[in-house]
């Protein structure tokens, strides 16, 4: 164990220097932050202030330039490729704001992906158990192209939740959708979280942030603010998860049956 | 270091079935692949499919050229010798010299040489006329033989008789006719009995020669052949270039033979250490290892040929991989991002390489057999046949140039930085 907390990430004054030609683009200079199991996160800021930057080495997509990412007190840049592929695949879930799903292969399949990497076991089971959570069982069989937009980022949410990751990151996951519409990702999003998933969540609209219960503002690279708000959904104490997804986000079918 | 024992036994058994189940996933993402690209799998497969086809059609027709030649030597039989009277270069020895070969050097021969079996004096001459009642045949060859003769060359009489040692005593005009004379000669069979005409001497016709089909732009079976005495008493100047055929015992005394034959004439000749052979022997089998090296170098040139076109698909393919990847590199970036490991990308790049090769190949071995067993069917070729081999070494090159030219294109993808590859254009 690293240093005094027991975070679940923690940044330590990371940089990121692109290089565009002779230029050296600087979109993260010195960011430090932890987060901790079952926060719910929003990471604002204008654009080009280094957000995607900054989710994509939370990923593990693409590495620091200098600084230290501690994913479990771990140091990532220590890892080998291997290693690296296999927290993509168990510990990462990540949401692109474009989806990202293979056309050619059903929901379901999509769904799959992951766990055929990381060789689980039962990836039909989950695969199903993910899609219901996102309330799109009935479009196991489709293909991307005949889903609409919000259907198929929920394809993508169920892809990253199915494996039971420690982290779901979403790079503006209502980036392409319409305002309602990313309102039902972000009650998906809400319902995670009350199940106890720590979620991280890019966005620039603010009724998209209300939903989290932390805000880090970034500008140019750096941290400008980090506030904590009241939380809106409650971590309901008792009552066992499913009753509460059940409660705090009504799925599609529940929707269609009023 | 510390062993661990069970590791080691665990681990490999481990390893080897999530690499099996792995290698299996592999092929199925694969088969999708190649389905979901349909156009561009088959044009790509087409390249392999053409080079094996050639490889196949190619190899095949040689190997078929070659084995009608072989059994064509061979059924000149291989263990025979012939002696010519003239200095080894010299072509037909039509010099103004003294003929250097006499009946007596071949009944020397006969009798010091252990290892040669049979022996047959060889007169020939290249263009008799023939006629058989109002019919009239020019340009006939005639060999003046001993009986021997037809145990030698395997020239047996399949109908009447051959003629026998009393007719070649007495230099009988006995004749046994190539089957190519009853069509010259417009008869058949029924001239066993009858009497012909060669160069205006009347012939008993005794037999008829089994067919030997041609041999190059030569008719076998257009000959006729008499007792060799005979041929001597009817062209006193042929006599000059009298040969004769020795047997060995069997083809591996070949060696023993030749140089009892060579020691003989070289005493009854009278030649001193210095002089050289005033006679040349030719040997049938060399003609044969010669020929079989003329195959080996063509074959080995038309294999060159062939592996460049195998070259040219190989190409193709790993132009297909290379657009493959550059199209799918977005994929490859969300495999990435979602846990796909270096190595599953590689094999998922390599297993489709491998695939469409394997698949090309088994296309291009049916229709290379397919091709070879039409042109077997043309009346001038030789049946075709399709080697083992050849089916083993155009699938194994198939699948090799998928694997070589597979391999760079998805090594290109599999080192990608997920995000790099996910936001690449
Ligand atoms: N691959 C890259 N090469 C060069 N520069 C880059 C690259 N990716 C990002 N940048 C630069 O880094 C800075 C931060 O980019 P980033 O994508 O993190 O911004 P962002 O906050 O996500 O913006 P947006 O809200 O528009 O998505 C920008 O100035 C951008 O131009
Ligand atoms: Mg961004």
């Amino acid at each position: 164990m690293t240093d005094g907390g027991d975070h679940l990430i923690e940044l330590v004054d990371l940089h990121k220097h692109y290089r565009v030609g002779t230029e050296i683009v600087r979109a993260l200079r010195g960011v430090s932050l932890a987060i901790d199991v079952n926060e719910y996160v929003a990471i604002m800021g204008q654009s080009g202030s280094g957000k995607s930057t900054m989710m994509n080495i939370l990923g593990c997509l693409d590495i620091p330039t200098k600084g230290n990412y501690l994913l479990r007190n771990q140091d990532v840049a220590r890892l080998s490729q291997s290693k690296l592929a296999r927290i993509r695949g168990r510990q990462i879930g990540f949401v692109f704001q474009s989806f990202e799903l293979l056309s050619r292969t059903t929901a379901l399949k999509n769904v799959q992906l992951p766990m055929l990497y990381a060789q689980m076991s039962n990836k039909k089971r989950r695969a199903v158990a993910a899609l219901e959570k996102v309330g799109l069982m009935d479009r196991a069989h489709h293909r991307p192209n005949q889903l609409s937009g919000g259907q198929k980022q929920r394809v993508a949410i169920a892809r990253a939740l199915a494996q039971e990751p420690d982290i779901i990151l979403a790079d503006e996951p209502t980036g392409n959708l319409d305002s309602q519409t990313g309102d039902d990702i972000m009650r998906i999003f809400d319902s995670l979280h009350a199940e106890g998933q720590t979620i991280i969540v890019v966005t620039h609209e603010e009724h998209i942030a209300e939903h989290c219960h932390r805000v880090i503002r970034l500008r140019d690279g750096l941290v400008m603010s980090d506030e904590r708000r009241g939380r809106r959904i409650p971590i309901a104490p008792l009552p066992g998860r499913a009753a509460i997804a059940e409660a705090v986000a009504p799925p599609m079918q529940n929707a269609i049956a009023v | 270091m510390r062993f661990h024992p069970i590791n080691i036994v665990r681990r490999p058994f481990r390893w080897a079935v999530s690499a099996a189940s792995r290698n299996a996933q592999n092929v199925a993402t694969a088969a999708v692949q190649i389905w979901a690209n349909k156009g561009r799998s088959v044009l790509t497969t087409l390249g392999i499919v053409i080079a094996v086809t050639s490889i196949i059609t190619v190899i095949s027709v040689v190997q078929g050229f070659g084995n009608y030649m072989t059994n064509m030597v061979r059924g000149y039989g291989t263990s025979f010798i012939v002696v010519h009277p003239w200095y080894e270069g010299e072509r037909h020895g039509h010099g103004m010299r003294e003929p250097t070969l006499d009946i007596h050097d071949i009944t020397a021969v006969r009798g010091e040489c252990p290892d040669v079996r049979r022996i047959t004096p060889f007169v020939f001459t290249h263009n008799a006329v023939v006629s058989y009642g109002r019919e009239k045949a020019e340009e006939i060859p005639i060999r003046g033989v001993a009986e021997e003769y037809q145990l030698i060359r395997n020239f047996p009489a399949d109908a009447g008789r051959f003629f026998g040692p009393v007719d070649v005593d007495n230099a009988e005009p006995v004749a046994v006719l190539g089957r190519t004379l009853l069509t010259l000669l417009e008869c058949d069979e029924s001239i066993i009995g009858d009497y012909i005409y060669i160069d205006d001497t009347r012939f008993l016709v005794v037999g008829l020669l089994a067919e030997k089909g041609s041999f190059g732009d030569g008719d076998q079976d257009k000959t006729i052949m008499i007792p060799y005495t005979r041929s001597i008493r009817m062209y006193p100047d042929r006599t000059r270039s009298m040969s004769f055929l020795a047997e060995a015992t069997d083809e591996d005394h070949i060696d023993a033979a030749y140089a009892q034959i060579q020691r003989t004439l070289r005493q009854r000749h009278g030649l001193t250490v210095e002089q050289p052979d005033d006679f040349y022997i030719e040997r049938q089998d060399q003609s044969l290892q010669s020929f079989e090296e003329i195959r080996n170098i063509s074959s080995g040139i038309l294999g060159g040929i062939v592996s460049i076109s195998l070259l040219v698909g190989g190409i193709g393919i790993m132009n297909m991989m290379l657009v493959s990847v550059t199209e799918r590199t977005a994929e490859i970036g969300l495999r990435k991002s979602i846990g796909a490991r270096r190595r599953d990308i590689l094999l998922q790049f390599l297993t489709e390489a491998v695939v469409l090769c394997t698949f090309g190949g088994l296309i291009g071995v049916a229709l290379g057999y397919g091709l070879s067993k039409l042109a077997s069917m043309h009346p001038s070729m030789v049946p075709a046949e399709v080697p083992w081999w050849a089916v083993a070494a155009a699938l194994g090159c198939s699948a090799g140039t998928g694997i070589v030219f597979g391999v760079i294109p998805a090594f290109k993808a599999a080192i990608l930085n997920p995000i790099d590859a996910l936001r690449h254009e």
